[in-house]
């Protein structure tokens, strides 16, 4: 189409097998393309980017609305996440029991910020408004298990526990 | 029809109109932002709000809201003008107040807007943005600081344009109008956002701080790239053409513009246009002065009317009627030879001999007003939208909107084929005639043939042996496809031809036509066969009778006369042989061979390099005449600059050589047009003043026949790839090389291969190849994607360095090699 130079990104190597996978059970549905990329985000982790341009060609949707909708719901992420999603909680409740000074260990603990990623992909640590247990405020979640009462010394613990899980 | 009172007015509205639909209705102006007729309502910018009677408690977006029966609607009150302040404090919270740099200013709707809702103070205080400005193309601004959201140029891109460069993207006040990864806008570059954005957000780019809008002087003329007939308005200053000015009022289209339409202008104030006339002196081309070059002219053609046989003239469908008409007169009437030929020979035939065959008269039967008209377009090859893309655009939403089956016969993919519900029946390279046979036996055997049909058993016995597969596909495809064809109500057919398209001649017109005639589509609203004539004036071309009428040579049989010194005296109005005709080798030595050659154009193309004398010629924003659309839509064009240099419009020195050698004399165009109002059928009772600015579709009364089309079996070469010339995007002849806006969209020739091909044959995209056929060779950019099927390779045609036409001989499909260089 254009002669616009291509920026020289190395192509990610994504196996599009799964992907494909997942466009073939909702090809035919109305309004596929949301459960499409939540199929995506959950099977990869993530959205990449072949992904995208796969979902747009089979899809006939175009690229940029794809892009839209990612960009647009929280639930999607671009960029990998971690294996072990770490949310403490920083609302109400949890801010007047110290959430903040829990938020603040686990960032020295793990050398990254809110909404980052450690390098090793084992973590991704998130500060959330509300996770909806104000009666074990400071909360603190790693996946899907929950951590009420939380004190800068369970921090250590917790991270020393996944440390030793598993990848896969 | 729906009553409602507006302001106290009364209105009665249709049923499906909005409350902004009625007002305009009665003159009554609510301001928008966000709001196009062209588009679908958005309701984002709430600038349009009103009070209704019924609805009160809350204020109504007048662009969303229809109208109900007796509804009464107030759209000035205070309340009302309060609100419309809030929302242009708003807006101007976040947009920067950079008037004195925008190119927008004076044709800013937000500014027009402040300004008349008199908001000279905000009471909100916020930061401004800070977005990146996009400088990544030369043709368009995307400035996001500017952005006020309206959504307009994502919805154009998506609704009318189909390409969907735009989106809303990221949430909040973070919100913004990107692009896909929010990269660089890399798109087709029609300019279409840029033409509704209501400020100054996105830009054009050429016209950059070249003049403030209110210094424009505006002239209504027609696009003279391809056969649409879009009308566009010049934007000029000092006398240059600076800009083309988006009018939503203007022509069917809206005022929408391809690329080359809205950024291909520059060609006009070119530094490379001819200045002064150019005589050959020892060998070389110098500069000479008029009276000399014309001498020389004079004097040859006046000693061809002697041998009129010896004398050829071709002419560019790219002049105007007046000029085409003076150039038939000057070489039929004045010197009397029938030698003349514009690119009818090589491109146009199925305009000038299939329709006039089929129909009794050489012209599409049918209007681009019938493409939304009709229940199922059938588009012969997927290229109809590069080669005219506001048709493509009109296609679009056809499809879109109104639902409209697209059915697609094609040797290759293209944008088209993506759309929504299309269907593609994808044959083997040439066999677009036999496609058509099958289609016509399909027809007949599934009894699907209207009753009474004309030499139906004729056509019975020449369709015969037409099978599916000689074109390649399937037996159950082309029953379905006949099928549906023959089921649909209206049904239209769309052919584009053009010097890219060497198997799109009378035969495949005489076919598509058959199937037509054969189930009654023809000579009804939504109907018949759309012939796509690729130059702005092909139409004319024909009705002027610019080709040989007897015993005359066609445009081949010209290049074959001055190779064989049969024609000793060639004068070429425009017309660029070396790289347009077939056999580029051929016509090169043809040409150098010729006595004696006159090349009138605006450039010194690789035709007029080989000329004996050069005269230089006006675009045709230096002159005023008319031209003929495809859909047969006589316009007027309009002069907006005067002439570069010493250059004169071909009715300037036609009408001179015409004088000098005995032939009429005419004070000025508008005369002409007179004459062949009186001499010409279809222009009968024409004056250029009826013209107006909205043009006239010429009358046409078709008898239609039933014409048998022989398909010439295209036998694959084993071990080659068929070649497909044709047009690239926004491409347009060879004058295209010219513009701006297509020379970025397409600057070089290339190849483009399957990805199959190209991984056998070790090409990756971008690599030189070496293409080689019987003809020459020639070595080329490859491409590589997924459009063109395996076994196939295609090639635009408009360029000079590379240029396809060195390895074609103008048979329908030239089999070749491809290797890396």
């Amino acid at each position: 189409m254009s002669n616009a130079p291509a920026e020289e990104i190395p192509a990610e190597e994504i196996d599009l097998a799964e992907a494909n996978h997942i466009i073939d059970k909702y090809l035919t549905l109305p309004g596929n393309l949301m459960p499409v990329l939540q199929g995506i985000q959950d099977s990869y982790g993530y959205v990449p980017k072949p992904t995208i341009d796969l979902v747009a060609e089979r899809l006939n949707v175009y690229p940029s609305q794809i892009y839209g909708v990612l960009t647009f719901y929280a639930q999607f992420h671009l960029k990998p996440r971690g294996r072990y999603i770490i949310r403490v909680c920083v609302g109400t409740a949890c801010h007047v029991q110290g959430a903040e000074r829990i938020v603040e260990t686990f960032f020295g603990r793990l050398g990254i910020g809110h909404a980052e990623t450690t390098p090793d992909l084992r973590y991704t640590f998130e500060k959330v408004a509300c996770l909806g247990a104000c009666g074990m405020a400071p909360l603190a979640m790693v996946n899907d298990d929950t951590y009420g009462k939380m004190t800068v010394q369970k921090v250590d613990e917790i991270v020393e526990t996944y440390n030793q899980r598993p990848m896969k | 029809m729906v009553n409602l009172t507006i302001n106290g007015t009364q209105v009665a509205v249709e049923k499906d109109a909005t409350i902004y639909d009625a007002a305009k209705a009665c003159g009554i102006k609510i301001p928008i932002l966000c709001h196009d007729k062209k588009l679908h309502p958005f309701g984002g910018c709430r600038m349009c709000l009103v009070e209704v009677e019924q609805m009160k408690g809350r204020l109504i977006p007048a662009c969303t809201t229809p109208v109900t029966e007796g509804m009464i609607v107030q759209t000035t009150t205070d309340e009302i003008v309060k609100a419309r302040k809030l929302v242009l404090e708003l807006l101007l919270l976040k947009h920067p107040i950079d008037c004195p740099v925008c190119d927008a200013a004076g044709d800013c709707d937000l500014q027009n807007l402040t300004f008349e809702y008199k908001v000279n103070t905000n009471r909100f205080v916020d930061e401004k943005f800070n977005h990146e400005i996009d400088y990544d193309n030369p043709l368009i601004e995307r400035d996001m600081n500017r952005c006020i959201h309206c959504g307009k140029c994502a919805r154009i891109c998506d609704e009318i344009v189909s390409y969907g460069a735009y989106t809303f993207i990221n949430r909040g006040i973070e919100a913004k109008m990107g692009t896909e990864f929010d990269g660089p806008l890399n798109c087709e570059f029609c300019g279409s956002c840029v033409s509704v954005c209501p400020v100054g957000a996105l830009n054009s780019r050429p016209f950059k701080f070249k003049a403030r809008w209110w210094a424009l002087q505006k002239t209504k003329s027609v696009c003279s790239y391809c056969g649409t007939g879009c009308q566009l308005t010049l934007g000029t200053k000092d006398g240059k053409v600076l800009t083309t000015v988006y009018d939503e009022n203007q022509g069917f289209h809206n005022g929408q513009l391809c690329t080359r339409g809205r950024f291909g202008y520059q060609f006009v104030n070119s530094a490379k246009r001819l200045t002064t006339p150019l005589v050959k002196k020892n060998g070389k081309l110098q500069e000479a002065s008029w009276e000399e070059a014309l001498e020389v002219v004079t004097s040859r053609l006046s000693a061809g009317k002697s041998d009129p046989a010896s004398v050829a003239a071709l002419a560019t469908p790219r002049l105007t009627n007046e000029e085409l008409f003076l150039f038939e007169k000057l070489f039929r009437g004045t010197i009397g030879t029938d030698n003349i030929d514009h690119s009818a020979g090589y491109a146009h035939a199925a305009l000038t001999k299939g329709a006039k065959a089929s129909f009794g008269v050489a012209a599409s039967p049918s209007e681009i007003a019938d493409i939304q008209k009709s229940n199922l377009l059938l588009v012969v090859k997927s290229d109809a939208y590069e080669t005219h893309p506001v048709i493509g655009f009109e296609m679009n939403l056809g499809v879109k909107r109104k639902g409209i089956d697209l059915r697609i016969v094609s040797d290759k993919k293209g944008k088209l084929t993506r759309l929504p519900g299309a269907k593609t029946t994808v044959h083997t390279p040439g066999s677009e005639v036999a496609l058509f046979n099958a289609l016509c036996k399909s027809i007949i055997d599934q009894g699907l043939a209207a009753e009474g049909v004309a030499g139906l058993a004729e056509l019975k016995a020449a369709v015969a042996d037409a099978t599916a597969e000689k074109a390649g596909v399937t037996a159950e495809e082309i029953a379905a496809l006949a099928k549906d064809y023959a089921a649909a109500e209206k049904a239209l057919i769309i052919l584009p031809i053009g010097l890219g398209y060497p198997g799109h001649d009378a035969a495949l017109a005489n076919a598509a036509a058959n199937l037509a005639i054969l189930t009654g589509k023809i000579g009804k609203e939504g109907c018949g066969l759309l012939i796509m004539g690729e130059k702005n004036n092909s139409q004319g071309a024909a009705d002027l009778g610019i080709y040989p009428k007897s015993t005359g040579l066609s445009a081949s049989a010209i290049i074959e006369g001055c190779g064989n010194g049969n024609i000793k005296t060639l004068f070429v109005a425009g017309e660029n042989p070396v790289v347009s005709y077939p056999n580029r080798q051929k016509v090169e030595k043809a040409l150098e061979n010729v006595e004696f050659m006159v090349v009138a154009d605006l450039f010194l193309t690789e035709t007029a390099q080989l000329a004996d004398v050069v005269l230089p010629a006006c675009s045709f924003a230096e002159k005023s005449g008319t031209f003929t659309s495809l859909g047969r839509r006589v316009q007027m064009v309009r002069k907006a600059v005067p002439a570069v240099g010493l250059a004169k419009s071909d009715f300037e020195i036609l009408n001179t050589l015409s004088a000098a050698i005995g032939g009429a004399r005419y004070n000025n165009q508008a005369e002409i047009f007179t004459e062949i109002a009186s001499t010409v059928p279809a222009y009968q009772g024409l004056t250029q003043g009826k013209l107006g600015d909205e043009g006239v579709v010429l009358p046409v009364t078709v008898s239609a026949k039933l014409v048998p089309a022989v398909a010439k079996a295209v036998a694959p070469v084993a071990g080659k790839l068929a070649l497909l010339t044709g047009s690239a995007l926004y491409h347009s002849g060879t004058m295209s090389r010219f513009g701006e806006g297509p020379m970025y969209v397409c600057p070089t020739a290339y190849a483009e291969l399957s990805m199959a091909d190209a991984a056998s044959l070790k090409i990756a995209e971008g690599d030189m190849v070496t293409v080689t056929s019987a003809t020459g060779s020639v070595q080329v950019a490859a491409k590589v994607g997924k459009r063109v099927p395996q076994g196939t390779v295609f090639a635009p045609y408009h360029f000079g360095e590379g240029s396809v036409n060195s390895i074609t001989d103008g048979a329908a499909v030239t089999y070749v090699t491809v290797a890396k260089k």
